[in-house]
Parts: C-alpha cells; sequence; structure tokens
C-alpha cells in the first residue's frame, strides 16, 4: 500500500497541484497593479494619399511615437505587445479599426521610447472615405502573463485629421 | 481440502470484482474528462474551449506546446485581440492577432484581418484563396488565458503515435493492475 | 516502512511543499522574478522527494510486533489464520 511508487505519486499530485495554485495566485497578484501608461503620437508626414485602382483609399504616413509603458510591467508579464491603430467611422462602417505600427516590448527596460516608424501595415479604408476624414489614434497594448490571465487596454488620442486631397506623385 | 477450494473460490471472485471496479473506476476517468470538457463548453461559450498551440507564428508570446483557454464571448472583435480562427477546407484552426477590424453599419458584420506576431506577412496567403477577410463564423474564440508548456504532451503524442499508443497501453495497464 | 513511519511521511510532505510553496512565492513577488520563485519551489520539491520517499531508517522505528506462531498453535481457529494471512500482502 505505501510503497516507493505510491509515496512517488502521492508527492508529484500534490506538488503539481500547489503549482497550479501558485501560478493562479501570481495571475491574481497582477489586478493589484494600477498601470499609468502615457503617450503621445504626431503625424510628422504625409508621404502618399491615393485611390487604388479598385477604387479604395490608401494613406502612407510617418509617425513619431513616444510612449512610457514601464508601469504595465509586474513579476508575472512576459511581454507587453503594443499597437497604434487608426479608429474611424464612415458612412457603410460604424467601427474601422487598421493597425498602423506595433511592437513586442519583451522587458521593463524598453518599455520608454520613441520612435519615427513610417506605417509598418497598409492603411487602406474599405472604399473612398479618407479624404478629410478625422480619425482617433488609439495606442492598444496587451499585457502577456507568464502565467494566467491577459490584460488589454488602450489610450484614445483624438483630433487626427487626413488632407482634403489626393497627392501627386 | 473444502477449506482451500472456498478459499480459491473466495479468491476469485474477489478477482472478477476486482476487475470490474476497474473498469468502472477507467470509465469514470473518462466520462468525468468528456463532463469537465462539454462543461467548459457551455461557461465559455465556444467549440473548443481550450487548444495547444503548434505553430511558431506568435512567438514570443506563444510557443510550442502552450495552452490557451478561449472564449467566445458576446463582445465584438477588436484589433489587437488573439483569435482562433478556422478556414475553410483547412483542419487545423490558427492562433492569431486582429490587425484589422471594419463593422459594417447596418448589419454589424465584420471584416476581420489577422497576422501572426512573428509573420512578415499578414494572413492573407493563409485565407482561402481569392479571400481577404475573415468574418464572423471563422472564428472560433478569443484566447483570455495562457499555461505555458503544459500542451507539450500533446504534441510529442501526436507527431509520434507510437508514443501515445504506448502511453495509453501503459496507463491502462496500471489503472488495471494498480491496487489502491 | 511501519505505520507511524507512514503517517508522518505523508504529513511531512505536505508540510513541507505547503511550507515551500509560501516561501516561494513571497520571496519571488518580493524579490519581482517569477523564475525566483520557481527555482525556490523547485529545490523544495527535490529537497521534499529526497526526505519522504526513500524508505530512511527514521520512518521504522515502530516495528509491528507479530505474534509468535506458536501462539496460534495455542489457540487453533481459522477465523485467525485468514485474517492473518490477509494482513501480511497489504504491509508491503
Amino acid at each position: 500500500m505505501h510503497s516507493f511508487s505510491y509515496r512517488a505519486n502521492a508527492l508529484l499530485t500534490f506538488s503539481l497541484t500547489i503549482l497550479a495554485l501558485m501560478c493562479a495566485m501570481a495571475s491574481l497578484t497582477d489586478n493589484f497593479n494600477s498601470p499609468s501608461p502615457t503617450a503621445t503620437v504626431q503625424i510628422l508626414n504625409v508621404n502618399r494619399f491615393q485611390k487604388r485602382s479598385n477604387g479604395d483609399d490608401e494613406v502612407a504616413i510617418t509617425l513619431n511615437i513616444s510612449a512610457d509603458l514601464q508601469s504595465l510591467f509586474t513579476w508575472n508579464t512576459k511581454q507587453v505587445f503594443v499597437f497604434l491603430a487608426a479608429e474611424y467611422t464612415t458612412p457603410k462602417n460604424t467601427l474601422n479599426q487598421v493597425s498602423l505600427w506595433d511592437r513586442i516590448i519583451p522587458t521593463k527596460e524598453e518599455a520608454k521610447f520613441s520612435v519615427k516608424p513610417k506605417n509598418k501595415y497598409k492603411f487602406i479604408d474599405q472604399g473612398s472615405n479618407l479624404r478629410g476624414r478625422d480619425f482617433n489614434m488609439t495606442l492598444h497594448w496587451h499585457v502577456m502573463p507568464k502565467t494566467g490571465k491577459m490584460f488589454a487596454d488602450k489610450l484614445v488620442l483624438p483630433g487626427f485629421r487626413l488632407p482634403e486631397s489626393y497627392s501627386y506623385r | 481440502m473444502g477449506f482451500i477450494g472456498d478459499q480459491i473460490d473466495s479468491l476469485k471472485s474477489l478477482k472478477v470484482r476486482q476487475a470490474l471496479e476497474q473498469v468502472i473506476t477507467l470509465g469514470m476517468i473518462v466520462s468525468s474528462a468528456l463532463i469537465i470538457w462539454k462543461f467548459l463548453m457551455c461557461v465559455t461559450g465556444s467549440e473548443s474551449p481550450v487548444v495547444v498551440v503548434l505553430s511558431e507564428s506568435m512567438e514570443p508570446a506563444f510557443q510550442r506546446g502552450d495552452i490557451l483557454f478561449l472564449r467566445m464571448g458576446e463582445d465584438p472583435i477588436r484589433a489587437g485581440e488573439i483569435v482562433v480562427f478556422n478556414i475553410d477546407r483547412r483542419e487545423i484552426p490558427i492562433v492569431h492577432r486582429v490587425i484589422k477590424v471594419h463593422e459594417r453599419n447596418d448589419t454589424k458584420d465584420i471584416d476581420v484581418l489577422t497576422k501572426g506576431d512573428n509573420n512578415d506577412q499578414d494572413d492573407r496567403v493563409l485565407y482561402a484563396p481569392g479571400q481577404q477577410w475573415l468574418q464572423h463564423q471563422h472564428i472560433m474564440g478569443r484566447a483570455v488565458g495562457f499555461l505555458p508548456y503544459v500542451g507539450y504532451v500533446t504534441i510529442i503524442m501526436t507527431e509520434n503515435p507510437i508514443i501515445k499508443y504506448a502511453l495509453i497501453g501503459a496507463l491502462g495497464l496500471l489503472a488495471i493492475t494498480s491496487k489502491d | 516502512m511501519d505505520w507511524q513511519g507512514q503517517k508522518v511521511a505523508e504529513q511531512l510532505m505536505q508540510i513541507m511543499l505547503v511550507v515551500f510553496a509560501i516561501a516561494a512565492f513571497v520571496t519571488g513577488y518580493i524579490a519581482g522574478s517569477f523564475e525566483l520563485m520557481m527555482y525556490v519551489y523547485a529545490g523544495g520539491v527535490v529537497l521534499t522527494i529526497l526526505t519522504t520517499i526513500p524508505n530512511w531508517p527514521f520512518f521504522n522505528r515502530h516495528p509491528l510486533k507479530w505474534l509468535d506462531p506458536s501462539e496460534v498453535e495455542k489457540h487453533p481457529k481459522p477465523q485467525v489464520t485468514t485474517s492473518v494471512s490477509k494482513k501480511k500482502p497489504a504491509k508491503k
């Protein structure tokens, strides 16, 4: 009854149960963290603004993004995925979210940065609605834990506007 | 010698009983696993509430063998969420991040574009020929929780069926022969 | 391992694991390092394995005193023989 393998089995089961409990508790401690990230975004230049052959508008821009996301990191954070999306409404769509740029932040030290990228993903509308369009830039972040629950939130930066006319090449 | 005969008979009946008990225990394990699975399906509203990551396309967020907990939920899909989707005529579901969302005004239909964090290109190359967007029916759930490494066993088992059958056999043998 | 030893081993295993888990969690949380928590707990598990799984002499301080076979001959009851023969395999 109380053999070597019986004791080994009991120990394995019990230790794994406790391990699972510890991970769950570690994930719970993330709730105590109330982050206060800050960010500013500018459009430095509209490089190209045109209508594609299928009738959809496309914009190419250069951005200036500086952000401090260090407060998002806790001891249970594996990485933070941050991305910038243009969000706007058109007569046809209640919501358009177009990612322009993203980055994976693996450590807290790299969570404070300032970059001037071109849009990484194409900024294409479903239709021809971008001329003079007001839109919000939203900086989203997804916190990947080492174990447990994932967190996500965003910062809305309003007041952006695209040019009234297409650019000429 | 009637006394010894009785003893042997009682032993024999004991063995049959024990064997039956083992079979019942085994059945209980299988059915309780099934109950848990179905219960999770109910709670999360997702067809497969737990998936194992099979590809490297989402590294470093998810590695091969990590387990994801899915939820469907009522909320609409938004950019940045990690969704599990199924392309028509493709057997294995894919876990990728949403990068573009267009939600229709009248019908509330959505067009979604996804991309793996570790991939250079968006997922249009993975979609069915000519498919530009994912719609709601393609999406099986969104990832809400995460557990590292635990799913690696299933990857080993699907890649080496011999190990799978050996393991099932060994476990079955253990369950039948153990006398706890 | 005798009866007393089995009880001690089981309790020791549970207490040690829980204590190490708490210690690991606290050190990990204070140091802000998930890895440290894992290492401390792994160390605790190894230590627990070494303490409670091998059959240390410590667990055999209360050996069972079996009746002398001559006692059985003095009281020839069949029930006694069966109960003894049933108990024996359970000892292991």
